[in-house]
């Protein structure tokens, strides 16, 4: 493989910025078409198994900012960006939804997108999900996932297993039975290797600062290496893959306008605790069942549970909920999704290097963040929860239906903790310039040779676990790229 | 604005509140493990994105300056109690950062920050 230092001055047909589902799909595709591809990353490289997936040693090497970054408003929305080799790829929950073929026809409606047929995008979802592994689990499912699928089922709502890209050894089913035994098939698995074995070469703890830009040419980048020194990188072509955050920012801190960053678009989410009469956490595993009755504008799920975040979803009525704390073993933390109607921005400060974020929820959103909480609660106590404590400021403890007619009055998002690790739409794709920032195929409008090729592309957050989508897209825009003779001009 | 960006730590500014506010939470945790939480807190804070780093170091001025003052510590209650958004959002995030640490390391924490003996 071909990992290299990061060095002063480096040089490249293709820079691509980013080693995420989007930037690692478009490296092995662009590799092995015979490109001189030079990916760059801001973070290290961190062998599966070295940390604990989901502990606070996992946000500390794995996510930007430790893992604590905010996206502002009323309420403020906490999200999470991954900021290693591989991005997200590599401490999300491995979730696999391919993209919803009605979604992708509106997307192509809505944004005229070129070219954009649902059927290619599903061929190469095809594609995807054998060279990740996408699969069930073997065997059973974990309690906390088992809760999802009792209690909806008690209340005739639709859920089922949703699969992941993972390799079950079965060496090690053999003794451990249970999803967490799992290998993710996380882009330091399977693309990436894949980009190294075609000649790609991957220079880690590189940061693109901005690129130098003429006319609405970039010939080469402006970097910051992990020792804190500057550097340059020139190329023909670039790849910016930083994520629907960073991408949005590179282009602004390198002076490029139009639609960049204004139509931030997220999953937002609320939580709750739900108390069992038995043990049933699992620290390290999240549950693979969905609820998806209210889909696609409200989707049930479970969050990773381990003490400290069990901790975490009781601190907003902490005065009424912290004797539960010692329970921990026989509590899980659940989430209830929303695809939201509001949007943030992603702004570029000059003399700050992190970009400012925010988001606005509308009157719609809080409304189904309510009902959504309302509901899962009652999902909970059907499963058999004994004690439900939802996350907000002044909530109650439900312990039966008049319990939650009084947490659906207490509630506003306001009180809320929200969050989301769903971050889409910053650079949308398609010909109307008026909303879009990049064409139908990545190209920033009004530049020649800068592209994005990631989460940002997505015209909306489709309402379904994301990383499938900006896999197909990304794919297919860097066949594109090729046909269109890139690199060659 | 720059100095307040990176170049200075967060321990001195923000620990003291952050540690008047863990012993209130959690009255039986060791001081030592107060301690490294409170460490835990303000290496976070240093990482923190530029723009939200700029928001708690200014808060944290305020409320270090609050407990220069006698009484100061209950003003700063009084205060974070108010509808002022982005106060309370300040021992929020010292709570959420502090508690994870806290549940994560030693999972047989109690409420107040007591250790009990490990269950099966
Ligand atoms: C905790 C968590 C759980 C999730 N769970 C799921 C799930 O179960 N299923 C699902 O489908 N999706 C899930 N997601 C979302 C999914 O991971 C993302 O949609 C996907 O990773 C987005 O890919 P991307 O290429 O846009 O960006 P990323 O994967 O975020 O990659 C961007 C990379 O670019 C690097 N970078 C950014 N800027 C620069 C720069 N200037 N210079 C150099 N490098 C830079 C970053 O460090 C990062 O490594 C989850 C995300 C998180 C955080």
């Amino acid at each position: 493989m071909s990992m290299q230092r990061a060095t002063a001055t480096m040089d490249a047909d293709v820079l691509i910025v980013g080693t995420g589902a989007g930037g690692a799909t478009t490296a092995a595709i662009l590799a092995e078409a015979g490109l001189d591809v030079l990916l760059v990353e801001e973070g290290d490289w961190v062998e599966q198994g070295a940390v604990v997936p989901f502990s606070l040693d996992q946000m500390d090497r794995q996510y930007r900012s430790g893992g604590v970054t905010v996206a502002l408003g009323m309420p403020s929305i906490a999200y999470t960006e991954g900021c290693c080799a591989g991005g997200g790829t590599e401490v999300n929950s491995g979730l696999y939804w391919r993209p919803p073929g009605e979604l992708l026809a509106r997307w192509r409606e809505q944004f005229d997108i070129s070219d954009f047929d649902p059927d290619d995008l599903l061929a190469i979802a095809d594609e995807v999900e054998a060279d990740i592994s996408v699969s069930t689990v073997p065997g059973g499912h974990t309690s906390p996932s088992e809760v999802l699928r009792r209690g909806a089922d008690a209340l005739g709502w639709r859920n089922g297993e949703i699969p992941r890209w993972m390799k079950y050894p079965p060496s090690k089913l053999a003794s451990e039975p249970r999803s967490a035994v799992g290998e993710r098939q996380s882009m330091t698995r399977t693309y990436l290797p894949r980009a190294m074995k075609a000649g790609a070469r991957l220079a880690l703890r590189c940061r693109v600062d901005r690129l130098v830009t003429n006319a609405g040419s970039a010939r080469s980048a402006v970097t910051t290496l992990g020792d804190g020194s500057r550097g340059e990188i020139t190329f023909r072509d670039v790849f910016v893959c930083g994520g629907a955050i960073q991408s949005p920012a590179l282009l602004q801190r390198s002076g490029i306008r139009g639609h960049i960053g204004r139509t931030l678009a997220v999953h937002p989410t609320v939580k709750l605790a739900a108390r069992f009469a038995d043990a049933l956490n699992v620290p390290d595993d999240v549950p693979v069942h969905q609820v998806k009755e209210f889909a696609p504008h409200l989707s049930f799920g479970g969050s990773a549970s381990n003490p400290g975040l069990v901790a975490l979803a009781l601190l907003d009525q902490w005065a009424t909920f912290k004797h539960a704390i010692t329970q921990w073993r026989n509590i899980s933390v659940y989430y209830a999704a929303i695809t939201s109607e509001g949007r943030g921005r992603v702004r570029s400060l000059p003399g700050l290097k992190d970009p400012l974020v925010t988001y606005g929820l509308t009157h719609r959103d809080r409304e189904l963040l309510r009902s959504g909480l309302g509901r899962l609660a009652l999902l909970m106590l059907e499963a058999g929860a004994t004690d439900v404590y939802p996350s907000f400021k002044g909530a109650p403890v439900v312990r039966n239906r008049r319990d939650l007619a009084t947490m659906q009055g207490a509630f506003t998002a306001a009180r809320a903790s929200v969050m989301t690790v769903h971050l889409c739409s910053t650079v949308p794709m398609g010909e109307i310039e008026g909303k879009c920032g990049a064409d139908s195929f990545g190209r920033v409008h009004g530049c020649r040779n800068i592209y994005v090729n990631d989460a940002s592309l997505l015209p909306t957050a489709p309402g379904v676990n994301p990383q499938a989508s900006v896999m197909a897209v990304a794919i297919r825009n860097a066949r594109r790229f090729l046909d269109a003779g890139g690199c060659r001009g | 604005m720059q100095w307040l960006m990176r170049p200075v730590p967060a321990l001195p500014i923000i620990g003291s509140f952050a540690d008047r506010l863990l012993l209130a939470d959690l009255p039986d945790l060791p001081p030592s493990d107060r301690r490294l939480a409170v460490d835990f807190v303000a290496h976070r804070v240093d990482n923190l994105p530029s723009f939200t780093r700029f928001g708690v170091m200014v808060l944290g001025f305020v409320f270090r300056g609050l407990l220069a003052v006698p009484g100061g510590f209950g003003v700063a209650k009084v205060l974070v109690k108010l509808p002022l958004p982005l106060v309370a959002e300040y021992p929020r995030l010292i709570r959420s950062l502090a508690f994870a640490y806290v549940w994560e390391t030693w999972p047989n924490t109690t409420a107040t920050g007591a250790k009990v003996a490990a269950t099966a």
